[in-house]
């Protein structure tokens, strides 16, 4: 059964892959994008008064880039394709699998954030190690921060994926239209530090910045990167991605479940 | 005991109004009025294994209500039906990996890669083993003369190259059942015929049963024995066609699509 939803994987990857011009379009706009930020974030650390945040520049150039590679995972709306699945009645095709919904749109999901990583964040991601000066990306900030990197990247995209499965779950309810799946984008993306890190929000909001769900999307891999997270506290960072995973994977299939039951499949 | 047993089958939707006059569309948004429609009411039939039974209506009197109930797609609001031994709104997974099903207005194969790719993935996803779907694989791509489409994405086929496709995507994993919602719509002449002669065969050959909604009256004359008539969500007819035809036909000879009009005519549908 395994293998099924192996295979949607794969069906999906190899789907997306033929919009290579359009990621590689995302990829310029990110570029841009982040050089901009990091004009910004220059002068800001530049004239500054008072004592400094929690990070150093060096440190939020770095973010930013780290943010650029993880982009994919940023929850700003669900696969386009169940989006028009659902509000045509097309789910009535889908449900006619042998499939458990949630797995089965859970695969097709994930695979769709792949191209988006390797054709727009990667090409991106490595591009900015050629700027110059201080606009440059830099090596991660220690070897055994990077090996840490590496497992916390893979659970933030097992985090988003089923952030992205409750929000689906959700806008199951088609009535409801997509006023509160953008609610729920919008919170993720602040909250994941996509607009600026979480350790240059105050200070006293720190503990909570850190246990809350969306965290672990972007602001721990990037911290275990560039180094604001020492490799002994790794763990923590990703025993909470994997536990607000657990915890949007229990939710999206109850609601799902729910949802199954009195989903009325539209049109004749 | 029939293959397919439905007793009483009822389901309501709800449909929301805008209220009417002044200041609707601004009143609208904080108070709206429900409307419920009933599209079955009260729908009993039995079909036996093997039976390819045409099933017939107006627009709206509830045909594609009844597939997707029947299909385990949609719950109803009330009766019972057993297929295979089972509830299909229960057991959906169980039940839909023994049934196939067309709808003749959407697709199920994935649009933008080659067709053979979305038949290899129905290979996993019913888990067929190797063998048992390349032996089925080539006697459809024989029969159906899928041969030089397979490579071809879903989005550049024609409708009748892509309705071929869709008919062997629904019966790859050798379902004991196939249901066909308006498979013949928008399909010229020589691709509806083919579409036929496949399906009488098939049905005689594997002994798959068939349950066929459509608004072709040559469809249902060259393929049901039986044909069953709905109408405002209930079941008006249930027989052969010969019968159907002697009962509602004015004079020897009429064309069938008369013959139903005054039908539906008479039932005040």
């Amino acid at each position: 059964m395994r293998k099924a939803y192996l295979s949607i994987f794969r069906i999906r990857a190899a789907e997306s892959f033929q919009y290579r011009i359009a990621a590689l379009s995302g990829s310029l706009t990110s570029f841009l994008w982040a050089v901009i930020e990091i004009a910004a974030f220059t002068v800001f650390f530049k004239y500054a008064r008072g004592p400094g945040g929690g990070l150093t520049l060096e440190q939020t150039v770095s973010h930013i880039w780290v943010r650029e590679l993880l982009l994919f995972l940023q929850p700003y709306n669900i696969d386009g394709d169940l989006l028009g699945k659902l509000t045509s009645g097309d789910v009535g095709v889908e449900l006619c699998r042998p499939l458990d919904l949630y797995w089965h749109w859970f695969a097709r999901t994930s695979a769709g954030k792949l191209v988006v990583f390797v054709m727009r964040c990667l090409v991106c991601f490595l591009v900015a190690f050629l700027l110059p000066g201080g606009f440059a990306a830099r090596p991660p900030a220690s070897p055994a921060g990077f090996l840490l990197f590496v497992p916390a990247v893979l659970c933030a995209f097992l985090l988003c994926s089923s952030f992205l499965m409750l929000m689906t779950a959700v806008r199951t309810n088609i009535t409801w239209g997509d006023g509160p799946m953008y609610l729920l984008g919008l919170a993720g993306g602040l909250l994941s530090g996509g607009y600026l890190p979480l350790q240059l929000w105050p200070g006293f909001m720190q503990p909570f910045l850190l246990l809350q769900p969306f965290a672990g999307i972007c602001d721990i891999p990037a911290r275990l990167y560039i180094g604001s997270m020492e490799p002994s506290e790794a763990w923590l960072g990703i025993a909470v991605q994997l536990f607000w995973s657990v915890v949007f994977i229990a939710v999206g299939r109850f609601i799902m479940a729910r949802r199954v039951k009195t989903l009325v499949v539209q049109g004749g | 005991m029939p293959q397919i047993e439905l007793s009483k089958i009822r389901k309501t939707f709800k449909i929301y109004e805008r209220p009417e006059g002044k200041w609707a569309l601004l009143r609208g948004a904080f108070s709206r009025t429900a409307r419920t429609v009933t599209a079955l009411d009260g729908v009993s039939f039995a079909i036996g294994e093997g039976e390819l039974v045409g099933y017939i209506g107006p627009n709206g009197a509830g045909k594609s209500t009844t597939v997707k109930v029947m299909s385990g797609i949609l719950t109803p609001d009330g009766g019972a039906c057993v297929i295979n031994g089972r509830t299909p709104w229960k057991e959906r997974t169980a039940h839909v990996a023994e049934i196939g099903v067309v709808f003749g207005q959407r697709s199920q194969l994935w649009w933008d890669v080659p067709v053979s790719d979305s038949f290899l993935l129905l290979r996993d996803v019913y888990n067929v083993p190797r063998e048992t779907f390349k032996r089925r694989h080539d006697e459809l791509t024989e029969t159906l003369g899928l041969g030089g489409l397979l490579k071809t994405p879903a989005r550049q086929l024609s409708l009748g190259q892509r309705m071929r496709c869709e008919l062997a995507a629904a019966l790859l994993h050798s379902p004991r059942i196939l249901f066909l919602d308006e498979p013949t719509i928008g399909l010229d002449a020589v691709s509806k015929l083919a579409l036929r002669s496949f399906l009488k065969e098939e049905n005689r050959r594997s002994g798959v049963t068939m349950l066929l909604t459509t608004h072709d009256m040559d469809d249902v004359e060259a393929l049901c024995d039986r044909v069953m008539v709905i109408g405002h969500g209930k079941l008006l007819y249930d027989g052969g066609m010969p019968a159907l035809k002697a009962r509602y036909a004015a004079r020897e000879g009429e064309d069938i699509d008369e013959v139903i009009a005054r039908m539906y005519e008479e039932m005040a549908l």
